[in-house]
């Protein structure tokens, strides 16, 4: 802890002019890092584009709050996450889950030139936002988020093993009805 | 199809792009925000060089005492 020249001791909130060079740019580097993964994790969620825009917007905007007050959370992707998923849930109990028929959304993208890929991705989509929604959103953090079934749970707040039979349930519905398409 | 090969086709599929307004409207917040802060404490470090300067250095170490708090982990529930 530091002293200024009275012997007094600083408090939290001074270390925000410490840290105040180059935080702007900062900030950008953890939102080019996390924004695309937030946004399809947000809206595999609501599966709605506006509330999922709001969602990422307010959590990220939160973490910055927390930093300039001298509160950052020590590490910013739980954070983040935890975040978006409380925005969501919280928006899904005020107002219920968009109809499948109703979501103009995208969670995936198909890379150029893979006309395998390019061939599934709409249907595809279909399939994981018609998933229900704890296996759908044990899918998409496993699979583009890299994240691990033990952060998952955590996330969930359910047990390790539920979130990994989850996945695999999600899985074999996933295949069964891309069999019937093939 | 075994799982396997759904987890390869899933995971070659990227993730969909952010909307532009989305990105310069949370950037040009922060930014707002992250000035404001750096201002609020310039303006607190400049009082209580001042006040120590005027030999009022124990009013500093009083607001210290009340006001400090450890940073902590938490999550905004709205």
């Amino acid at each position: 802890m530091e002293s200024d020249s009275s012997g007094v001791r600083l408090v939290d909130r001074e270390r925000g002019a410490n840290m105040a060079r180059g935080e702007e740019a900062e900030f950008t580097e953890l939102y080019r890092d996390y924004c695309k993964r937030l946004y399809q994790y947000a809206l595999s969620l609501v599966r709605n584009r506006e509330a999922a825009e709001d969602a990422v917007q307010d959590a990220f905007l939160g973490w910055v709050r927390q930093r300039a007050a001298g509160k950052e959370p020590r590490q910013a992707a739980p954070y983040l996450y935890a975040s978006v998923r409380n925005r969501c849930l919280d928006r899904l109990r005020r107002r219920p889950e968009v109809a499948l028929d109703e979501a103009r959304i995208e969670l995936l993208a198909a890379p150029a030139g893979d006309e395998e890929r390019i061939g599934l991705r709409h249907g595809l989509d279909r399939l994981l936002l018609a998933l229900p929604e704890e296996q759908r959103e044990v899918v998409v953090l496993r699979t583009w988020h890299d994240l691990e079934f033990a952060a998952i749970a955590a996330l969930q707040e359910a047990p390790v093993n539920t979130v990994i039979a989850r996945y695999h349930y999600a899985l074999d519905k996933l295949r069964k009805e891309l069999g019937a398409h093939e | 199809m075994n799982d396997d090969r759904i987890e390869r086709l899933l995971r070659g599929y990227g993730l969909p792009e952010t909307p532009r307004a989305l990105d310069a409207r949370v950037l040009a917040h922060a930014e707002m925000i992250l000035g404001r802060a750096r201002a609020k404490a310039a303006a607190a470090r400049i009082a209580r060089e001042f006040a120590n300067a005027l030999g009022f250095g124990y009013v500093n170490y009083v607001i210290d005492l009340i006001t400090a708090t450890d940073a902590e982990y938490r999550v905004d529930l709205i």
